[in-house]
């Protein structure tokens, strides 16, 4: 369903020219749980910025679901993101003036969802991540990982078929990381192909795919995660 | 379409939005009820003089010596005015309208000491004074040329006969709807004048005088030294025949000045000279008012657009299209206007009955309010734009590089 070929991302500023990727092929089907891991700089974000449309590719091409998306305007591409993708990230990014309940209706807006059918999804989506309680909560009045379930809910509302997560448990403890994974794996169960991006190890295992990043390419070897699943460690 | 989420949302930022609101609503008070007063004074502006104000043009001639044949003087004067050709019409006269200065009368219905008067602008002048205005007689007669007597300036000598205005009749015989010709009034308590004619306007020479309508043309020459006179011209004919007119009033008697050669286009724009700068003036505070709401509405979705930089982000990663992030901004504007707007409506009747109260102001036009309403929702929509638009060219990668 996503396929990258040969993709190039660079960034220019004024004097500096920044390769985040380069030649960077990879291709993810339907239905696969694919992690991401790599050093810091190494084209992650990019990568997952350009999966999931935030971002135009520099060269190469990249087709989901079979369409070339280089020659979709910007509103097919917000589209495209409001229908197809859902988003999760590091810092949860709610939005701080609008309550749990708003929260989790913005995309369903954007999708032209009638009242009703917005509220069934956001009951069902907050009930999902077992947060029906607080639809009537602000953002600052739950802990992290409340947040993070909020945005998940909100990403998985629009029943997406891709969903892009970049350092989802980033900003979370252990326990509640591994909360958060356990729902992706529900959610990946029920047929969603999950792309994530993370720094640990012990999480991108749990994923049915590695693949690694380095320079902006993907690499043929990541050996840190197979030495640390093979030395036993979760 | 997202005006519940917009609406609690500000709900939540109430600051900046309420002070710009209440920013609008005072400057739509403070328009509309500057329109009302420029309206009024327009209107003033626009009451017509009942004269042929294109074809007329007045001037002063001021004898010097003592001793001078005042009678003489303005016989051969006006002889020489109406021999030109081009001229309609020609009168010496104390005064005529929008000239500000001139004289008015009391006239009674019943003689006798203490009883109740009723104010008349005066013009001493002659038979010829319907036709040298350019009024027209819609009823009764024009003087016959051994009614109109001479006098001096203390108004002791009076004549038998007056022609009035429509206004004026309506005034003194408010009750009847028989004719005032005929009809006999006093002046100096005792002097009883007869109605023989009336016309349908001349104004009185004051502008601001409440019974502006209200003239009498009364068959006197005044015997002053200082004397108007009022040239009525042939259409076309007044540029040429003015100076010659000057020129030739000034060689026929050096014993006097000719002065205020003035057209009577003249005479009304330096009559309202101060309702125009009032217009001007006001015009300008409004405009003024509203460039700094405008600003204070640009200002204010700057702010937010920037404050929400992330937040913009993130609803476009979400699938917001650029119209569609546009369209929040405009709300949003059209929810804190619209308050505005609504509480300055209000403040605008309240602003105006106390204006007609205390300055007797005209009570303004249905139609100001709704207008101004939408002057104010146009500059809010315009104001915003640019900030919306800038808001919309925010990336939605934003969500994933910051934070
Ligand atoms: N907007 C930008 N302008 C210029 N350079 C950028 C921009 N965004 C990213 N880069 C550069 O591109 C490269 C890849 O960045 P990217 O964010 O994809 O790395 P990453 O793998 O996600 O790193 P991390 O693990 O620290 O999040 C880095 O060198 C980064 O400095
Ligand atoms: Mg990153």
């Amino acid at each position: 369903m996503l396929k990258m070929t040969h993709v190039s991302k660079i960034y220019r500023t004024d004097t500096v020219e920044t390769h985040a990727l380069r030649e960077f092929s990879l291709t993810v089907d339907e239905g696969e749980f694919v992690s991401v891991t790599g050093p810091s700089g190494s084209g992650k974000t990019t990568f997952l910025n350009i999966a999931g449309l935030l971002e135009e590719l520099s060269g190469g091409t990249y087709e989901l679901d079979g369409r070339d998306i280089s020659s979709l305007t910007d509103s097919e591409r917000s589209k495209v993101r409001n229908e197809k993708i859902g988003f999760i990230f590091q810092s949860f990014n709610l939005i701080p003036e609008l309550n749990i309940f708003d929260n989790v209706d913005v995309p369903l807006r954007y999708r032209g969802f009638k009242a009703p059918e917005r509220q069934r999804r956001i009951e069902r989506g907050l009930e999902l991540v077992g947060l029906a309680s607080r639809m009537k909560h602000y953002p600052a009045q739950l802990s992290g990982g409340q947040q993070q379930r909020v945005a998940i809910a909100r990403a998985l509302a629009g029943e997406p078929r891709f969903l892009l997560a970049d350092e989802p448990t980033g900003n979370l403890d252990t326990e509640m990381a591994v909360s958060v994974l356990d729902l992706l794996d529900e959610i990946n169960a029920g047929g969603t192909t999950i792309i994530m991006v993370t720094h640990e190890l012990s999480l991108a295992k749990r994923a049915r795919r590695n693949i690694f990043v380095r320079d902006g390419r993907v690499s043929d070897r990541p050996p840190e995660i197979r030495l640390a699943a093979s030395a036993g460690q979760v | 379409m997202e005006l519940g989420p917009i609406w609690r949302s500000l709900t939540r930022n109430k600051a900046g939005s309420v002070l710009i609101a209440l920013q609008i609503a005072v400057t739509l008070a403070i328009m509309v009820n500057a329109i009302a007063i420029m309206q009024e004074r327009a209107e003033q502006m626009g009451r017509p003089s009942g004269t042929d104000e294109a074809n007329i043009f007045t001037l002063s001639s001021t004898a010097f010596v003592p001793d001078t044949n005042i009678q003489s003087l303005i016989e051969e004067d006006l002889k020489l005015i109406r021999s030109q050709p081009g001229v309609v019409e020609a009168i010496a006269t104390n005064s005529f309208p929008l000239r500000q200065g001139g004289s008015a009368r009391g006239f009674q219905l019943e003689p006798g000491a203490g009883k109740e008067t009723l104010t008349g602008a005066v013009y001493y002048t002659d038979e010829h004074a319907i036709e040298a205005f350019g009024t027209h007689l819609v009823d009764g007669a024009n003087f016959a040329p051994n009614q109109v007597v001479w006098g001096g300036q203390n108004g002791d000598e009076w004549p038998a006969n007056i022609i009035i205005t429509e206004s004026f009749a309506k005034t003194l015989f408010p009750d009847t709807a028989e004719s005032a010709i005929g009809k006999t009034v006093f002046v100096d308590d005792t002097r009883p004048v007869q109605i023989i004619g009336i016309i349908d306007r001349l104004q009185a020479p004051w502008r601001n005088w409440g019974e502006i309508e209200n003239t009498v043309i009364v068959p006197l020459r005044q015997e002053g030294q200082q004397q108007w006179y009022l040239v009525r011209t042939e259409p076309g004919a007044q540029d040429r025949i003015m100076p010659e007119v000057e020129e030739l009033l000034a060689q026929s008697n050096k014993n006097r000045i000719i002065q205020s050669v003035r057209t009577m286009q003249e005479v009304r724009d330096r009559s309202y000279l101060s309702d125009n700068a009032m217009i001007k003036m006001l015009g300008f505070i409004v405009t003024l008012l509203i460039l700094i709401t405008g600003l204070g509405i640009v200002g204010l979705a700057s702010f937010n657009v920037s404050r929400r930089t992330r937040q913009i982000g993130i609803r476009r990663a979400l699938g917001a299209t650029r119209a569609q992030v546009i369209n929040y901004f405009r709300i949003e504007n059209l929810l804190i206007s619209g308050l505005g707007i609504a509480v300055g409506a209000v403040l605008a009747i309240a602003l105006n009955l106390f204006l007609v109260n205390a300055f007797s102001l005209t009570p303004m036009s249905w139609y100001v309010i709704p207008l101004a309403m939408l002057a104010m929702w146009v500059v809010g929509q315009i104001a915003v734009i640019g900030p919306a638009r800038r808001a919309s060219r925010i990336s939605p990668a934003i969500a994933t590089r910051s934070g």
